[in-house]
């Protein structure tokens, strides 16, 4: 069965790589057999990721190669499953989506082309996820790497997008060096390149070497997680490309790293580390948790918004993943595993919500031509069927209950809380500052959707885009319909969720805890036991819609019958327009001015006067950015340092062909003599 | 076997490759670029006759083969691409040089030196009547490089290139009896190919410069 999914997997996507381009100059065509054989393969894929999750033991193949060392090996375990799942889930509705979006594309940018990378991008992917060889994994995870970066500069004409794929380009292959020295610190042990000799090494590595293949892959893996501050180029990177790739990076992409980390923590270092690994985990989530949120809090661009919210989730992710860490160090593996458990719920939850997000960003786009939230305005009316997927999204992320987001934050949250099991006194403090952390991180997410479906889709139109936007085609309204089905699927079932997480953490854990997650015949959820903490998401779901239907029902009683009368808002006697609604600068100003040790914010007013009076202004000017830290103190000094170094050495290239010969003269003859 | 003493034969080659060094000085201070192509396809002569003479001493028969295709091809094939280029281009004498030719003379004195010193150490470990050439080879190799280093007119530095090559051909000859005939052929083959790309180049560098002084160069740098 596992072997038939995988065939049929390899196979689409093979075909979605070839075939597009086969039909030159009818973009339709192209665009339907390109999402149609995406749409196949992730089928195809979710398959795999249930069968492989269910699996008793796992799949392993392999074709040789004539290169020495790399071998086509493959290997679906529980926890490649999951990915594959992840992957696979949000490829599905992506594609759907894209059938409908990429007619926007039509003539500007080539289909085909288009296509065949999309469908490579997801092929390297899951390639990624289930290679078996480090080898293998190189070229595949490079594969994504380049797929993703041709995909971000689609609309190359823009220097702005152009800028955005170099960064991500140099910062990408910074990450890939790292990765290769973490892979060569096993290989150097083993002499092999094959992860099962990683897993069991005939000698153990050394306590020095481990640390720095920990170093090295938080490092390698941590700039395509997009971890602070290595973050810097995904919120330029994500909002370049194409929505749809948007919704894949940001969802999915970023999500091969935490897998890469979880395989080489838990499975080639044996989930065997001192302490301040865990923490470091931990402090690294918690910084991108919060930084995440409030960076993504200043910005009115919605697609660069949700890049910092990705972020602020991989921070969440890497809190549960950090807290099973510290707990696996000190023998606890219950919550070692109830750690990872929630990390990884939050992971596909993340996969879905903000795939969901960016699929409405991009409606939004299709639909207004702009990803400026101060032009939007009043979109629920035009556009309720991307307002009210745009909202599911929203309110998951934002970690509102009975969502998907909820429960795998309050997961977290739990594996945090019960640092008092630890023996040290340390931990047993950051824990729980870690969890205060997370909640300021929630609360300030909360605020950061309200500005930002407020904006986007209450009150009146700000400009002719908003006020022509229509809405989008079926295809995209289906893509993320299905999207938000799951978010509130995977929120109202944990029941389900559960024992399937639970077959991946387990073997990574050594125990299983599914009999303690879930309570009450698996409709609540209760990390340690019920007396002590106890949720169900589907009671409040039954208890919010039994509110509100008590809220109408009693004015219904008190209020006599409901009468509507239609009348414009009252607005002092003025008439409303729309620059009198609240903007997204304003929104964001009280916080702004909590935290302006952080954004270091710059503010500029000028104003015009009149020639004939100091009383009255002609016209006023204001200006407001916040500084880029991490951009202004940590890259831009590197980037100096070696702008420098190479303006010093230009010297030696004169352009002179006679001095270049003198070059490898000179060293010729001081090697021959060397040599004698 | 030829009934010639071994001694003799070794004597013999050291004869030619001393006339193929010779030729590299003339080169180093001719200022005639045309009478610079001629000395080339000289010593390709010589190197011909040495590759013959080697293959006459030790039976080894496709080496005759080669020293044909070396009197072919760098005797007469070559040259001849060369002084077309000369004419065309109507360049006859090499103007400027980084390094004049009395101080040329005098490096490529100490470089003759310096490729003897490094090569002492290796040629008693040799077997081949041929083995003291190889310093003589390593001379000529560094004296080509030297040549294309301190001219600048771009024949002229096509020319030092071919003298590495031939340089090399004798270094290959002394060391090894030859390389194996397809590779021998292989490199005739790209020398060839080379030298007629070098022609067409020289007739772009000279559209786009006015000039054949490859200095000009440094203007197409960043």
């Amino acid at each position: 069965m596992m072997t038939l999914a995988l065939l049929g997997l390899l196979a689409c996507y093979t075909a979605g790589i070839l075939l597009p381009p086969c039909l030159p100059g009818r973009p339709k065509a192209q665009n339907i057999l390109a999402n149609g054989s995406a749409i196949a393969a992730s089928l195809f894929g979710i398959l795999l990721g249930v069968t492989g999750l269910l699996a008793s033991a796992p799949l392993n193949a392999s074709l040789p190669s004539t290169l020495p060392l790399l071998a086509f090996a493959i290997r679906i375990d529980p926890l490649a499953a999951f990915f594959v799942l992840t992957i696979s889930l949000a490829g599905l509705a992506v594609s759907v989506y894209a059938l409908g979006y990429l007619a926007e594309f039509y003539g500007r940018s080539p289909i085909g082309l288009m296509g065949s990378l999309y469908n490579g991008f997801l092929l390297s992917m899951t390639l990624v996820i289930i290679a078996d060889n480090g080898f293998f994994f190189l070229i595949v995870w490079e594969l994504m790497s380049l797929v993703s970066y041709v995909l971000v500069v689609t609309e190359h004409e823009n220097a702005d997008v152009r800028y955005a794929g170099l960064f991500y380009l140099i910062m990408t292959h910074v990450g890939t060096a790292f990765i290769i020295l973490t892979f060569l610190i096993f290989f150097q042990q083993t002499g092999s390149f094959s992860f099962e000799a990683f897993r069991h090494p005939e000698q153990p590595l050394a306590e020095g070497l481990r640390t720095l293949a920990f170093l090295a892959a938080l490092i390698g893996f941590g700039v395509k997680a997009g971890i602070v501050p290595l973050h810097v180029w995904l919120p330029y990177a994500h909002p370049a490309a194409p929505s749809h790739v948007s919704a894949l990076m940001s969802g999915v992409m970023i999500k091969t790293a935490i897998y890469a980390l979880l395989r080489v923590y838990f499975d080639f270092l044996g989930g065997q580390f001192p302490w301040w690994w865990g923490f470091t985990i931990l402090a690294v989530g918690a910084a991108s948790a919060l930084l995440g949120v409030m960076y993504a809090l200043m910005e009115h661009d919605l697609k660069s918004l949700l890049a910092f919210h990705s972020v602020e989730n991989i921070g969440i992710i890497l809190l549960g993943i950090g807290a099973g860490m510290i707990f696996q160090t000190y023998g606890l593996p219950e919550l070692a595993a109830l750690g990872l458990l929630a990390g990884l719920y939050h992971t596909i939850n993340h996969a879905l919500f903000k795939a969901l997000l960016f699929l409405g960003a991009g409606s939004l786009l299709y639909a207004t031509h702009t990803r400026n939230m101060e032009e939007y305005g009043g979109l629920l009316r035009r556009m309720p069927w991307t307002g009210f997927c745009f909202l599911i999204g929203a309110v998951s992320i934002a970690a509102l209950p009975p969502t998907n987001g909820f429960v795998s934050e309050w997961l977290v949250f739990q594996s945090l809380f019960l640092s008092f099991h630890l023996p040290a006194v340390f931990l047993k403090l950051m824990l729980p500052i870690a969890a205060a952390i997370l909640a300021l991180t929630s609360a300030l997410a909360l605020a950061c959707f309200a500005k930002a479906f407020g904006l986007s889709f209450l009150a009146l139109p700000r400009s002719a885009h908003a006020r022509h936007a229509e809405e989008v085609p079926v295809a995209m309204r289906l893509g993320m319909g299905g999207l938000a089905a799951a978010c509130a699927f995977l929120g109202l079932a944990p029941m389900v969720v559960v024992p399937l997480l639970d077959r991946v953490t387990g073997p990574l854990a050594g125990v299983s805890i599914e009999g303690r997650v879930l309570a009450l015949d698996g409709w609540a959820v209760a990390p340690t036991n019920v007396e002590f903490s106890s949720i169900s998401t589907p009671a409040i779901a039954v208890m919010l819609i039994a509110l509100a239907g008590l809220g109408l029902l009693l004015a219904w009683i008190f209020g006599g019958r409901l009468k509507r009368r239609a009348y414009k808002t009252w607005g002092c006697g003025i008439t409303l327009t729309p620059r009198m609604e609240y903007t997204a600068t304003g929104f964001v100003q009280p916080i702004k001015r909590v935290f302006s040790t952080l954004y270091r914010p710059t503010v500029k007013l000028e104003t015009e006067f009149l020639d004939e009076s100091q009383y009255f202004a002609k016209r006023r000017r204001f200006e407001f950015h916040i500084e880029p830290v991490f951009q202004k103190y940590l890259y831009d000094p590197v980037v100096l340092f070696f702008s420098a170094a190479a303006g010093r050495l230009r010297i030696i290239q004169t352009g002179n062909l006679n001095l270049y010969l003198a070059y490898i003269f000179v060293t010729l003859i001081l090697l021959l003599l060397t040599a004698v | 076997m030829p009934a010639i003493d071994p001694h003799i034969g070794t004597q013999l080659v050291d004869l030619c490759s001393a006339l193929l060094l010779l030729t590299c000085f003339a080169i180093v201070a001719q200022r005639r670029l045309s009478a610079c192509v001629e000395l080339f396809a000289l010593q390709s002569g010589f190197l011909a006759a040495t590759t013959a003479l080697v293959a006459f001493l030790t039976g080894i028969h496709h080496l005759y083969l080669a020293a044909a295709m070396t009197v072919l091809i760098k005797g007469l094939v070559i040259p001849r691409i060369l002084k077309k280029v000369i004419e065309r281009l109507n360049v006859t004498r090499e103007l400027q040089m980084n390094v004049n030719v009395p101080a040329g003379l005098l490096i490529c004195g100490a470089l003759v030196i310096l490729a003897f010193f490094i090569t002492q150490p290796i040629i008693p470990l040799g077997f081949l009547l041929t083995r003291d050439s190889l310093a003589i080879a390593l001379a000529i190799v560094l004296i080509g490089f030297f040549t294309m280093i301190a001219r600048k007119k771009a024949v002229t530095q096509v020319v030092g290139f071919l003298v590495m090559e031939n340089g090399l051909f004798l270094g290959a000859t002394a060391a090894a009896y030859g390389m194996p005939l397809i590779v021998e052929l292989g490199v005739f083959f790209d020398v060839l190919v080379a030298s007629l790309i070098v022609g067409i180049y020289t007739h772009r560098i000279q559209d786009a410069f006015d000039s054949l002084d490859t200095s000009q160069l440094t203007t197409l740098k960043e």
